[in-house]
């Protein structure tokens, strides 16, 4: 097993504020490692300190290293990163143009294909990928905006698949879809995880149990507990774990 | 005393609150009513294409009219660009500290100047001090220091209005921060821009202090031949004609405010269009 992400003593801060205290984990290769946790446990900075999302964010600063393949990636060009480690955000976030424009957008950007049938090859196959194209295969030309909203977030997923990147982020993915949708997305990350590493942050206990294969749990800016899912969620050590994914709080 | 129940001070208040729009857009339509009813005889090709004759009493007002054009045409070259691309610096780049604080302030405040004050201040900057003499490119760039905060102001908002998910979305794709601006903010934000642009251009070609000392002739007997002439414009003339001229015929007056008002109602038209249509084919 091949730590894909490996994370040590990092600690991040708003406006001097400590959210995430001297965290050290690791992502193998493959995987999917689900991040539940209640409300201000800081999964979500943790999330976006893994592309460096949070670089913009003045109040924000950090400490510790993370490494991608044992490069630091603090040391590394922040477009070559996300283009490595794509992410996906909670709220489908369609950009303002047609569906087909949507998957091309990036690659066309980055340079990464150029050619009018390389473009339409490279869609058709994001577009499966992400179990999308039986769907909307006769209106890529019409405007992303108009499709469902789990159309929207499937579509958020084919535009990270057609830049091929190493680790996919996903940020409390299904919080705005309905139950049909949020299944479709979820065995699409079962799917994807022969190809790519997975890092879910998800308010969704149950959701954590059913895709992940380890579960770190998150209180407070620390690490509480970290385990395979299996036996996280049937023999949590910490009773603070049990409590949580019992329901008991948070 | 009446005792007021709810229904009859809610009438009271409609009825008040109706009164207040009706005096609002009462004096501009009885403005517009006046100035239409007195001037239009006089609008015809002639009045429109000839050079003022007989000491302006009669003839045409074609050099006030390429005068007007031509300021407004220099000052939109010279405000749009940098307007906008100020706007950028500071919605998209500047970090909130001490000097973008600072700057900010200046252009609110800028915004708040008199405008005779900006025109005794090109007089002094650009005709006398950097000697472009009363000229054309003078009273540009005297407007365009009046107009650029405004410029500015207006597509800052313009650009804050592109939901900040959309860059967001962008930058987690790995593509720049400037090509997230070219090709998503700019474009969508791309309407308000235009709207704000237009309706500066309306509200320039209308003002008379900043010209004063910078552009305007009182009569230049030619048309414009570069930007470093002297020209006559609109306000400026309709301004002389009003106050320094005896026995002008009145109709001449009204008829050269009824060009100056169409000019600027038609760019403010243009600007409504423009809102329309984007609004319409808007995609989010």
């Amino acid at each position: 097993m091949v730590d894909k992400i490996k994370v040590e003593n990092l600690s991040c801060y708003y406006n001097k504020k400590c959210v995430l205290g001297s965290l050290s984990i690791s992502v193998i290769q493959n995987e999917i490692l689900a991040i539940i946790g209640p409300a201000n446990s800081g999964k979500t900075t943790f999330l976006r300190t893994l592309n460096r999302m949070n670089d913009l964010n003045l109040t924000y600063s950090h400490r510790g290293e993370i490494y991608l393949d044992n490069n630091s990636i603090f040391d590394m060009n922040r477009e070559n990163l996300r283009k490595r480690v794509g992410m996906l955000f909670a709220m489908p976030t369609p950009l303002p143009m047609t569906i087909y424009e949507n998957v091309v957008y990036a690659p066309k950007h980055l340079g990464l294909i150029s050619k009018k049938f390389e473009q339409d090859v490279l869609v058709e196959q994001a577009l499966r990928d992400a179990s999308l194209w039986n769907e909307v295969k006769d209106r890529l030309k019409s405007s992303a905006m108009k499709i469902s909203g789990g159309q929207q977030q499937r579509l958020c997923i084919a535009r990270i698949l057609a830049i091929n990147p190493e680790v996919i982020l996903f940020d409390e993915p299904c919080s705005g879809l309905d139950p049909i949708s949020t299944t479709k997305v979820e065995e699409l990350m079962i799917e994807l995880k022969r190809k790519y590493t997975i890092v879910l942050v998800t308010n969704n206990v149950k959701q954590a149990s059913r895709v992940s294969d380890r579960t770190a749990f998150f209180l407070m800016g620390k690490i509480i507990e970290i385990d395979t899912t299996d036996k996280l969620f049937v023999s949590p050590k910490e009773k603070q774990t049990e409590d949580y994914i019992t329901g008991r709080f948070g | 005393m009446i005792k007021l129940t709810p229904k009859l001070s809610q009438k009271l208040s409609y009825l008040i609150l109706f009164l207040a729009t009706v005096l609002v857009i009462m004096p501009i339509i009885v403005m517009i009513f006046i100035i239409v009813k007195n001037g239009i005889s006089v609008i015809n090709w002639e009045f429109l294409s000839s050079m003022p004759r007989n000491g302006m009493r009669e003839g045409g007002i074609l050099p006030a009219i390429v005068g007007t054009f031509a300021i407004v045409m220099c000052t939109t070259m010279l405000t749009l660009p940098t307007g906008v691309c100020a706007a950028i610096y500071l919605n998209e780049y500047a970090r909130d500290n001490t000097l973008t604080r600072l700057i900010k302030l200046g252009i609110v405040n800028l915004a708040g100047v008199p405008s005779v004050v900006y025109g005794l201040f090109g007089f002094g900057i650009f005709v006398m001090f950097l000697k472009l003499g009363v000229s054309i490119i003078a009273g540009a760039l005297t407007l365009s220091i009046m107009e650029l905060p405004v410029i500015i102001t207006t597509s800052r908002n313009a650009l804050n209005s592109v939901p900040y998910s959309f860059r967001e979305a962008s930058w987690a794709l790995g593509v720049s921060r400037w090509q997230t601006i070219r090709c998503i903010v700019l474009p969508n934000a791309l309407s308000g821009i235009m709207t704000g642009a237009v309706l500066s251009i309306a509200r320039i070609s209308g003002e008379t202090a900043p010209i004063l000392f910078t552009a305007a002739a009182f009569y230049v007997p030619h048309l414009p031949h570069s930007i470093f002439d002297q020209v006559m414009t609109l306000p400026y003339h309709l301004y002389i004609i009003s106050t320094q001229i005896p026995n002008m015929p009145s109709n001449v007056i009204f008829g050269t405010a009824l060009v100056l008002l169409f000019m600027v109602l038609t760019m403010s038209f243009v600007a409504i269009f423009i809102r329309i249509y984007f609004r319409k084919h808007r995609k989010w």
